[in-house]
Formats: structure tokens, sequence, C-alpha cells
């Protein structure tokens, strides 16, 4: 069974809740049918449940339309059945998330888009451009909780300024292409000020929707999306078997390759792009090529040229690319886990290596992948892809000009860094430790400012954790990521820290416990003390606490043939794989926890709410309620933002506990 | 006679045959064999070989006059123990030489522990093992353990020192303290000003800008404490370095730290998560002191990740969401009330 489907009691619960926050009761009614019967085909679900066959057909419509189920209408003849997508049910916790990272990376546009496109569930393009065009007024169904309403309000009204937008760009072009510079994160930071939120034109619309796509954030929608890992499984095992089933282990062994890779074919499929028509830019059109730009970078070698416009296929079905919002997570929580571990200087630095990264980055980690070879030498001589590498040069180039990025460095290697370029004055670090004369950290030559952004890429490098790995002199120095090194590091942090919550007694020695143990790997009592310096019966109590918990294991090897306690070796071992599932299923059920208190919470104020979301009483709050009531309606939005910013948290752990790399062996 | 003779010699000296008739006080090596014999008897002699060859040591006259007053029993005990020297010698081990019942033993091991004879030491090696060996003598390393132990026992209180010892032996090879206002630039720069300017001219109120101005002037807690960093050529601190630190400062009295103990002690530090080792040498590991207070991680910092009865919560009964007297603390709101 592939690995992300798997199901549990506590995640069908959850995301039970989500489906029923979301959609509705009806669909979450359906979608409880589906988590408590496993796969189902349309009669037995009729059968399972009181709800009469009307009402299942319209729930597994929304079902549908979301991805939130597979169905095998295409593969099987006979009545297809269907069966939750757990992976993308999840999902519907990130969609507040992933706007705001496509917001932070593509600007207002391109997550005004996205809203839409989530709240649609996957669409045709021209049922898009319908949403954007003739301006119906959108009676605001506030479906999504997770804050994506702000940018779909502003979606609405964008579309009133068509004409006086095209007008104010329209010089712009020639600039654009005159100056070719190739890096998507500094041309953000340029284009913020004057990018507004609105979309001005289909042909916008199209440019928008058609960079998201080169950029992998938004994919095509295929009949094959909606098998099942089984069905997949069994469709993609037909096509590379041919015509007999293999005898023998080695065939045997080579379907299995064929399957991978045929699998990986389809995927692969989902996201390429399809080349679009173009048609000669007109003065309506506005100015576009910004993100036409963006294309060339994003590794395409057809581009539009800079007086013609993208024209999307109308019946071109698309949808949200879950995969690319959990690599764009991985970003998130990385640059967070920096920032808490190292300092706010490197964070920023590693978020603009990460960014570069992301475009060549469209998961992360290959569910499919061939098996890894058994000879280590091998791997190592894999050659990295070039869009995997960043160098000093171009992190100094996109970062955010306005970070002190001298802040955590020794004054001493600030001059000596920096020495080429204040030659003529000299600084010097007197004896209170104060460069003198000072160095302004925001007029650096570009040569300066390198060195100093490799100083920090190198604080990166050296922390235990090894967030960067050296790969060569270009540019400077150049980099890459070890992800398979640093993401089970990130999963032991995690464990940590939840293991260093507890008493005072797991923060002084549970982790440190946990850090022996994986480190030394199964030990008894008596070699525990050792290794951790202290009397075996202090430990005696932390390792009950933790076996307890589930995250440290115990184990009896009797030593004689009568198993006798005196005779057996009592080991204490950690598993990160065990300890990362329990986590796992412990943070589902603390999401599920906070969701049921937030319902909870609604209800005791739900009087009050119905009242403050009247039509007429919304946006003239002061005039119609009371003080009281104002001050309740306060207080509840105070308790709700909490409370959803702590399931935002709570998705992070979940990310880097189950999505940013695969089941881990213990060697 | 000879006795004293010998006794005026220093203390633990070894006497071959020949050192015995250099002094000259037997007729010939036969009598003198007959003294020794005599001595020997009277335990104030120990008889000891040395590569074939027999050779005599003194015994104090106290001591002489205890095992004297030894039983057989006891006396053979005491001279299995006494051949283990330091090492020590296990029960178990002293019962298979002497075949001894288990309560013969233990009444003569008791009566020579009574009398000061022997001491018995808990083996680290072995912690159930019960371990004798003189009195006089101190247990060798590989039942005593290292310099952190004593008694079987780790010393915590002596790490403790010693590990902050090390820290600060670290951090004055690694770091430096940056003063706040290491760097007292100006802030008349081109490059923001004329952003700045840019902003301003489309004039549109941009979330960005408010933005950007919050980043230029860092955080005010980094302005007013002193910052630790990390030095620009650190001197390297291995085990070497750091335990000839250690010994300079001559903390550890009497007992001797070996490179390898470091090493244990280093290891151990970075399980506590104090230091970390980058190649060779080891630093400190430094948190970024303003982000402290973003907490942990999502799960611990709802009240769920740390609740005591995580796991009898459920979706009705008594401990239910809805219930929660810790999510009630949290949020800041009344639960509900079980009946």
């Amino acid at each position: 069974m592939s690995y992300a489907q798997r199901e549990t009691p506590i995640l069908a619960e959850l995301c039970e809740l989500l489906v029923e926050d979301v959609y509705g009761e009806l669909a979450a009614r359906v979608f409880s049918v589906l988590a408590r019967h496993g796969r189902q085909t349309l009669s037995a679900l009729n059968k399972a449940s009181y709800l009469n066959s009307r009402q299942i057909k319209h729930g597994l419509v929304v079902l549908i339309q979301q991805h939130l189920v597979f169905h095998s209408a295409a593969v099987e003849p006979e009545p297809a059945s269907y069966e939750i997508d757990w992976q993308q049910s999840y999902a519907l916790i990130r969609y507040g998330r992933c706007l705001k990272q496509v917001e932070e990376r593509y600007g207002a546009q391109a997550a005004n888009v996205m809203s839409n496109l989530i709240t649609l569930g996957h669409t045709r393009v021209k049922d898009l451009r319908e949403a954007y065009f003739p301006t119906r007024p959108r009676d605001g169904d506030e479906s999504d909780d997770e804050g994506i309403n702000s940018s779909k309000k502003s979606a609405a009204n964008g579309s009133l300024f068509v004409n006086g937008h095209a007008e104010t760009n329209g010089v712009a072009p020639a600039k654009v292409n005159g100056v070719k510079r190739s890096h998507p994160d500094e041309e953000e930071e340029e284009a913020h000020p004057e990018e507004e939120k609105v979309i001005g034109s289909v042909a916008e619309l199209d440019s928008v929707i058609y960079n998201l796509m080169l950029q992998g954030w938004i994919m095509k929608v295929e009949w094959n999306q909606y098998l099942g890992p089984t069905d997949l499984h069994a469709m993609a095992g037909s096509e590379a078997m041919g015509a007999q089933p293999p005898e023998g282990t080695k065939a045997k062994q080579l379907l299995e390759l064929g399957i991978l890779s045929r699998k990986r074919e389809i995927r692969n499929e989902w996201t390429t792009v399809p080349k679009p028509r173009t048609r000669k830019r007109t003065a309506a059109d506005g100015d576009i090529s910004r993100s036409n730009k963006r294309q060339r970078i994003g590794g395409s070698d057809w581009a539009p040229r800079g007086d013609e416009v993208i024209v999307l296929d109308d019946n071109l079905a698309i949808r949200v690319n879950p995969e690319k919002v959990t690599v764009a997570l991985r970003t998130d929580t990385l640059v967070r886990i920096v920032r808490q571990l190292i300092g706010s200087v490197p964070a920023k630095v590693y978020e603009t290596m990460l960014r570069q990264i992301e475009t060549h980055t469209s998961r992360c980690y290959d569910e499919w992948a061939d098996p890894t070879p058994v000879d280590p030498s091998v791997e190592s001589n894999q050659e990295i892809e070039s869009g995997e590498l960043v160098s000093a040069r171009e992190v100094a180039k996109n970062i955010d000009p306005n970070i002190d990025l001298f802040e955590g460095l020794d004054p001493h290697a600030i001059i000596l860094l920096t020495s080429s370029y204040s030659s003529s004055t000299s600084s010097e670090v007197d004896a209170k430790g104060v460069i003198d004369p000072p160095i302004n950290p925001f007029t650096l030559d570009l040569e300066a400012k390198t060195r100093i952004v490799d100083r920090h890429i190198q604080r990166l490098a050296d922390h235990p954790f090894h967030f960067a790995t050296w790969h060569s002199r270009a540019g400077y120095s150049q980099w890459h990521i070890r992800w398979q090194d640093l993401i089970p590091s990130l999963i032991q942090h995690e464990i940590e820290t939840t293991v260093s919550a507890g008493n005072a007694s797991y923060q002084k020695f549970g982790v440190k416990l946990l850090r022996a143990l994986k480190k030394k790997g199964k030990l008894d009592e008596r070699s525990m003390g050792i290794v951790l310096m202290m009397p075996a019966n202090e430990i005696r109590s932390v390792v009950n606490g933790l076996t307890v918990r589930g995250f440290v294991q115990t184990q009896e090897i009797p030593r004689v043939e009568r198993r006798e306690a005196k005779h057996s070796l009592h080991l204490i071992w950690f598993d990160t794989q065990r300890a990362r599932e329990k986590l796992l299923q412990e943070t589902y059920k603390g999401m599920v926890r906070a969701l049921q208190r937030l319902q909870f919470e609604r209800e005791k104020v739900k009087v009050l709410l119905e009242k403050a979301e009247r039509s007429d009483v919304v946006g003239q709050e002061e005039r119609w309620l009371g003080k009281g009531e104002l001050e309740a309606l306060r207080l509840w939005k105070g308790v709700e933002r909490k409370l959803l910013l702590q399931v935002m948290r709570m998705d992070e752990v979940v990310g880097v506990l189950r999505d940013f790399c695969g089941p881990l062996v213990t060697p | 006679m000879l006795y004293n003779k010998c006794e005026s010699l220093p203390k633990g000296t070894v006497f071959f045959q020949r050192d015995l008739t250099k002094l000259a006080i037997a007729e010939d090596s036969n009598e003198l064999l007959t003294i020794l014999q005599d001595l020997v008897e009277r335990q104030l002699m120990k008889l000891m070989t040395f590569d074939g060859e027999a050779c005599w040591k003194l015994r104090p006259r106290e001591e002489a006059e205890k095992l004297r007053k030894l039983t057989p029993d006891e006396r053979l005990l005491y001279t299995f123990i006494d051949s283990a020297k330091t090492e020590g010698i296990w029960t178990k081990a002293l019962r298979a030489r002497t075949n001894f019942t288990a309560q013969r033993l233990n009444k003569g091991l008791k009566s020579l522990e009574s009398k000061d004879l022997v001491q018995s030491v808990m083996s680290v090696k072995h912690p159930s093992r019960k371990m004798y060996l003189l009195a006089h003598l101190t247990p060798s390393e590989e039942i005593a353990g290292g310099p952190w132990q004593s008694e079987g026992e780790f010393d915590t209180a002596l790490i403790e020192i010693v590990s902050r010892l090390v820290e600060q032996a670290i951090q004055k090879d690694t770091c430096v303290t940056v003063p706040p206002n290491y760097n007292p630039y100006t802030h008349t720069d081109p490059a923001t000003t004329g952003s700045k300017r840019r902003r301003t001219s489309t004039s549109i109120p941009d979330i960005e800008d408010t933005h950007t101005l919050t980043v230029q002037q860092p955080p005010s807690s980094k302005r007013h404490k002193p910052a630790l960093v990390l030095s620009a050529e650190p001197k390297p601190s291995t085990a070497t370095t750091l335990l000839d630190a250690i010994v300079s400062m001559r903390v550890v009295k009497d007992k001797t730290i070996r490179e390898s103990d470091m090493e244990q002690l280093l290891d151990m530090m970075v399980l506590e998560n104090r230091i970390e080792k980058v190649g060779n040498a080891y630093r400190l590991v430094m948190k970024p002191k303003e982000e402290r207070d973003e907490g942990l991680n999502g799960f611990v910092d709802a009240p769920c990740g740390t609740c005591p009865v995580f796991d009898v919560c459920g979706n009705r009964g008594e401990i239910t969401a809805r219930t929660c007297v810790y999510y009630g603390e949290w949020a800041g709101t009344e639960s509900e009330v079980v009946k």
C-alpha cells in the first residue's frame, strides 16, 4: 500500500472534521461512510448509510470535484468503487497556507487565481475565466475559514478596474525586455510596489495561470488522477507487463522496476505544461511580460516573445498541485527551524536559497523512486542536477537588500571579508570590539556581499544538521542540500522538542537519553549509565515514562535457555520511524481536539455570531451590537485565531513528520 | 634484628635474598632463611616471588598482629584477596578457589572486614559483583571507573563543575563578544533612500513598506545586550586542548584524567545539547536569544502536547475537548463542567 495512503481512525476523524468545515454536512456524511467502510461501490454506499441515493450522489460530486475521493470508473466497467484520497483530504488544512505561499512568491494576482481554483476544485480554464470576467456579484460563499476569504473578495472587486490598469503599465515591456535578469525572487522584490491585486484581462489571467503551471503549482487534471493507489498500480502493472506474466525472480524484479517507471511517467505527464497558443498583444492586454520573463527561467524551452500573449486552451482542466504545496511548506518549516536554531539572518539567506531550488523541485521525495543501490559509492557519485545547486553569489543578488547581513558575525571577520571593498578606509576593530570606521551593510558591492553571504551559508553547513552541503567553487561557492540526511535530523529534532516539553526530568534527561540511544543503538541499563554519565537508577524513571509514551522501546533477550529475568539482557532502544509514527498520530489527535474545541467555542457564542453575521450588521458592528456583545465578539475572534494558528502550526509538525521523506529504515 | 634493620629502610622496599645477606645479620644463608621463615610465620614479612625469585616485604607490626590472630579460614581468604591486588577479587571467584560454603565464606569475609583488613567495592563493570581487596589499597580503574566516578557511582557534582569549565574554555577559544553598537554606521546610504523614493512615487500605501522599515531597525533587545558570536578564527578546541585547559586549572585533584575520559565527558555534553561537534573540534550550541519566545512546535505549544491525560481523552466521556480544563486555561475561556 502507498505510504501516503495509510489511514488511521484519528486521521479519518480529522479529515471528517475538515470536510464538514469546508464542504458542509452532506459531503461530510458521505465522507464518513467511506471512511468507515473503506472502498465501496455506489450501491454499497447506499446500503451503509441512511442517506438516500440522491443525497449520496450530491455529496460524492462535491468530493470528486475536490479530488477527495478516488474512483475506479475509468478502469472498471462494472459499478465503480469509491475510495477516500487521504492525502488530499488532509491537504484541506493547507489551503490557507497555500494561498499565503503563492502570494509571497508570485504576488497577489497569483494568490487570487489560486484561491478561486481552490474554491472551485478542479476547473476548466473556461470556467475560471467565466468566474472572473462576467462580473457577477459573488455571494461571499464563506466556505473556508482558513483565511482565504480576504483575497477572494479582492478578486471580485478587482475585475472592475480593467481599463485603468492596462494604461498605467503600457510603457513597461521595453524596459523589462532590455534588462535580462534571471532571478524570480529579485523580481519579486522589485515588482512588488507596483503590483496590484487585480487581474486586468483574460490574457493576464491566462498568463498568471500559465506561469503558475510552469512553476508547478497548477497541474492538469487527468482521468488517471482519480485512480486509487491500487488501481493505479494494477494499471501500471498491466501496461508494464506485456503479454505474459513474468517467470522467475529476476523477471519479477524487472517488472517491479517497470511499474515504478510507468507510474513516474504517468505522474510526470500530469505536470507537463501544454504548449499554449499565442496571439499578438493588443493595447488592452496590459503588461504581463513580467510573468513571461519568469517562464524562461522556469526551465521551459519555449516562451512567448514580448509582443505576444498566451492563450490557454478553453477546455484545459486544471487543479492545484498538492505536491508543490508540500515543497513550499518544507521551505517555510526549514526557515523557521533555522531561525530558531541559528539566527534570523542565516534564516533569510536560507530562505533565498530554498526558494531558488523550489522552482526546480516538484516534490519532496519520490514515492516511486527506483530502489536505492546497495552500494553506497554509487549513490555518492550521482550527479546533482544543476537546478538543485545554489551559489553564494546568486543568494547575494537575490536576498532582501534591507537585511543587516553583518548580524551574528565576528566584527573581525566582517572587516576581513569586506576589506577589498573598503580598502581606502581600512577599518579596524578597537579594544571595545567596535568597528572603526563603521561599514554600512547596505552599501556593499556584490563581491563583498557574496563573501558575507558565503559566511552565513557556512554557518548553515557547519550546524550538526548540515542544512547545506558544499558542492563546488562556482559562483564563489556553490551549495546543495542533502535532503536524505537533513530531513531525518529534522524528524529527530521534532521528536526531541516534543519530549523536552514534558516535565522537568524529561527536559533534563529525556532528550539526552533519546540522543544517546539514537547515537549508540540498543543499550542496557549499565552502558546507558556510562554513556549518560549518570547513575542507572536515576535514568530508570525517565526510561519508564518514555516507554509509556511510546517513544522508547524495551526488549528482553534471554542469555540462558531458561528465560530468567536475572539472566536476561534488558535493552532499551529507540527507533526514529516508530517514534515518528507515534508522534504523527498524536499530532493528528491534537489537531482534532483543537478543531473540536473550536466547534465548542463557536457553539458558546452561536447566538451572537448569528447576529454579527447578518448582512445588515456586517461592517456596522459598532452601530448594532451592544458593548458587551462587541467585547464577546472580540474575545471569540481572539480564541478562533489562536486555535486556528495552533492547528496550522501542528500542520507544520505533520509536514516534518509525514511529508518530507518516505519511511525511514533503521540500518 | 633483621626486622628492625629492614624497617629502617624506606617503606615498601622489596628485599631479595642477596639484599638481606648484605645486611649481614645472619651468619650464613641457611640461618637467614630460618630467620625469614620465622618472620613470615609471625606475619611480619610477606613472601613474594619476582621473576621466579623469592623476595620479601615487610608488614607493619600492627597488621602483623592482626594477621596472627586470624583463623586459618580467614588467613586463606586473606592471601587470595591479597594476591588479587588492586583489581580485587569477586566473592564467587573466592568461593571457587577456596571451596568454602557460602556461609563460611561470608563469615570469614565479615570478620576480615571488621578487622579493617579488607574492603569491599562495587565493580563498575559488573555492578552486581562485590569485589574484595585489601583495605589499604585504592581500587583500580577497572573496577572503580574513571575519574568521573567515585565509589562506583558517577560523581554528578564533579561532572557538572568540570563540564561548566569546559564550556567556558570552549567559549574562550571559539567565541567573541560583540558589543551592541559594534558597527555604528549611519543610515544615509543611497540604496535605501533610492528605493524609498521609488516607493513613495508609486504612492500606494503598501504593506511591504512598513515591513521593510521594521527590518532595517533590528529588534531592540539586540541593541542593548552584547551578543556572543562565533569568532572568525576560532582556535580548535579538541579533546586534547580542553584536557590541557582542565588540567591546568587544577580542579580535579588526585585523579588523572586521560584523553579518553575527556572524550567521554565531551560526548555526554553533546548529548546534553550543550556543545556540538564540528569536525574534530567542539563548539558551543548557540541559540539566538530573541527567538526563544517563538515556542517549540505546534503540537507541544497546544495543551494537548503536554497533556497528562492525553491518552484517555476521547470524543465522549469525562475528558473531551469540550470539558478540557487545559484548553480553558490556554484559550482563556470556560470549559463545560462535567456533571
